[in-house]
């Protein structure tokens, strides 16, 4: 009962958006060339899905953007994660710096970008990386500082060395945080993906949906908006799947 | 009945802490000293915040002493090792491992390394010992706080320790679990013959369990007294009701109920 409760709810509220959606549409109040129906929609993304060389290239052409930013940025911040949070001297030397870069709008460096690299595949997988390097080395690290000591302090009354209390508790004490800090990464490579690809990009969503704009094409915008929405909303399933599976061992508050 | 200098297994010195320096200096424990015997059972009894978890720490090996200094086999404690083994108040079993690898942790660390054999040997020993038989393969989310307890004590055993240095671990259960696991821990060391400290807060624990009990008083903490427990040995549930028992108890909660009572005002103002 639980269970069904829990597959089916996420749906309800879907449908509940949807059905105001469509109640919104059909009154009229905002008009309809600005507010296309939920059926118009499916039907512009149905169509932009099937025309060859439409939506499906570029959404295709932007989940492998993200995940090459998200694999590569992420393969970078986990060891560096480590490196900078289990240090004291590299924490103290390179925690201002790391909370700065975070800080920073991976978009606003752009233009930089955009000097040095040029405006191809190079200059947009190189900011992917970046947001992904940045946001999940903070996650990562925020992680690795908050491990209870009590497993750190039981480790070493068993006999652990130094480098065994990193391997052999810290890494595992912090399996959990490494998935959120992958989930944090993917949100945040999307994110600055479709904003990159709003201002200059020859394909993607992003370029989609501007386009779109520039007709009027109201529904096509929605079906872009709405196709970025699940493609980013699909990944971040897989990886809590794989989560599952791996951090089984968490005490979860169940309310 | 106090153990001989030469062959105490852990003896304090004289042990001092205090926060501050110069004038402002604050002391917390102000000269401790006792010693524990090989195979002997011995805990340390005290009010709340008396520094009591402060003297396992350094027994452990955790923070080194300011003054004075706790020894382990005639040299002074300076950092963690095996042969010392700890159970903490609070749960620190690794909740990604099972049971059975929660045990045999200590001895795949290099510093303590067995053979596959042994650790199978010895892990199993330990289950026996401390009832976990059926729960080898469970993961600590799915213990209750007692199981918890019971593997972190096979887990402390595991190692082969000279020493077993307990801090308050039966503090976070209820009452009738405490009562349970007391019984266990008294025939698991009846059979393991190690060295024991127990921190604790309960006068009944400190009675069912030990051969000696030594009482700190109040902030800055000294020793108050030391009584050795006439008890009959071994203990059964039954001992609870001798007239002994009775009699270790009520002098003990006399002296224990001005010393928290104190604290509690202290703890106020």
């Amino acid at each position: 009962m639980q269970a069904l409760r829990r597959t089916l709810l996420p749906f309800v509220g879907f449908a509940l958006v949807i059905a105001l959606w469509w109640l919104t549409a059909v009154s009229g109040v905002v008009g309809e060339r600005n507010l296309p129906t939920p059926a118009a929609v499916l039907d512009a993304g149905w169509t932009g899905l099937t025309t060859p060389d439409g939506l499906l290239v570029d959404i295709r052409l932007s989940v492998l953007r993200v995940l090459i930013g998200v694999v590569v940025g992420c393969a970078l911040s986990l060891p560096l994660g480590f490196l900078l949070a289990w240090f004291p001297t590299t924490r103290a030397m390179f925690d201002p710096i790391v909370s700065f870069c975070r800080a920073l709008p991976p978009i606003s460096l752009s233009p930089l970008v955009i000097i040095y690299l040029g405006i191809g595949e190079d200059a947009r997988l190189f900011v992917l990386i970046w947001a992904a390097f940045f946001a999940s080395v903070v996650v990562l690290y925020e992680g690795i500082a908050a491990v209870d000591d009590i497993y750190v302090r039981a480790g070493r009354a068993l006999g652990a060395s130094e480098f065994e209390i990193f391997r052999r508790v810290i890494v595992p004490a912090t399996v959990p945080q490494m998935f959120v800090a992958v989930r944090v990464a993917l949100g945040v490579s999307w994110a600055t993906l479709v904003a990159a690809e709003l201002i200059a990009a020859q394909r993607g969503p992003g370029w989609s949906i501007q386009r779109a704009a520039s007709f009027f094409r109201t529904e096509d915008v929605y079906a872009g908006i709405i196709l970025i929405g699940f493609s980013a909303l699909l990944m971040d399933m897989g990886v809590r799947l794989v989560q599952r599976r791996a951090v089984s061992w968490q005490e979860r508050v169940v309310r | 009945m106090t153990g001989d200098i030469s062959n105490a297994r852990i003896s304090f010195d004289d042990v001092r802490v205090g926060f501050g320096a110069g004038k402002k200096r604050k002391e917390v424990i102000d000269g401790v000293s006792f010693d524990l015997g090989p195979g002997e059972f011995v805990s340390v009894l005290g009010p709340s915040g008396c520094g009591k978890s402060t003297l396992l720490n350094m027994a452990a090996g955790f923070p080194a002493t300011d003054s004075g200094e706790v020894r382990f086999d005639g040299e002074r404690i300076t950092r963690p090792e095996s042969r010392r083994g700890v159970v903490f108040q609070q749960y620190a079993i690794f909740p990604w491992l099972t049971v059975e690898k929660n045990i045999a942790f200590g001895l795949t660390l290099k510093s303590n390394r067995r053979s596959r054999s042994e650790i199978d040997e010895t892990v199993r020993r330990y289950i026996d010992l401390m009832g976990l038989g059926g729960f080898e393969k469970a993961l600590p989310k799915e213990l209750s706080g007692g199981m918890r307890q019971r593997v972190a004590l096979a887990r402390a055993y595991a190692t082969d320790p000279d020493v077993l240095l307990l801090d308050e671990p039966f503090a976070a259960l209820d009452a009738q679990t405490r009562e349970f696991m007391q019984e266990l821990l008294h025939e698991a060391s009846r059979a393991e013959r190690r060295a024991t400290l127990l921190i604790t807060h309960s006068v009944e624990e400190a009675i069912y369990l030990s051969h000696r009990i030594v009482v700190l008083g109040n902030r800055p903490t000294s020793v108050h007294e030391v009584i050795d427990v006439d008890v009959p040995w071994p203990r059964t549930p039954q001992s609870r009701l001798q007239p002994e028992f009775l009699e270790v108890r009520g002098h003990l909660e006399g002296v224990m109920r001005p010393l928290s009572g104190s604290t509690l005002r202290k703890a106020q103002t």
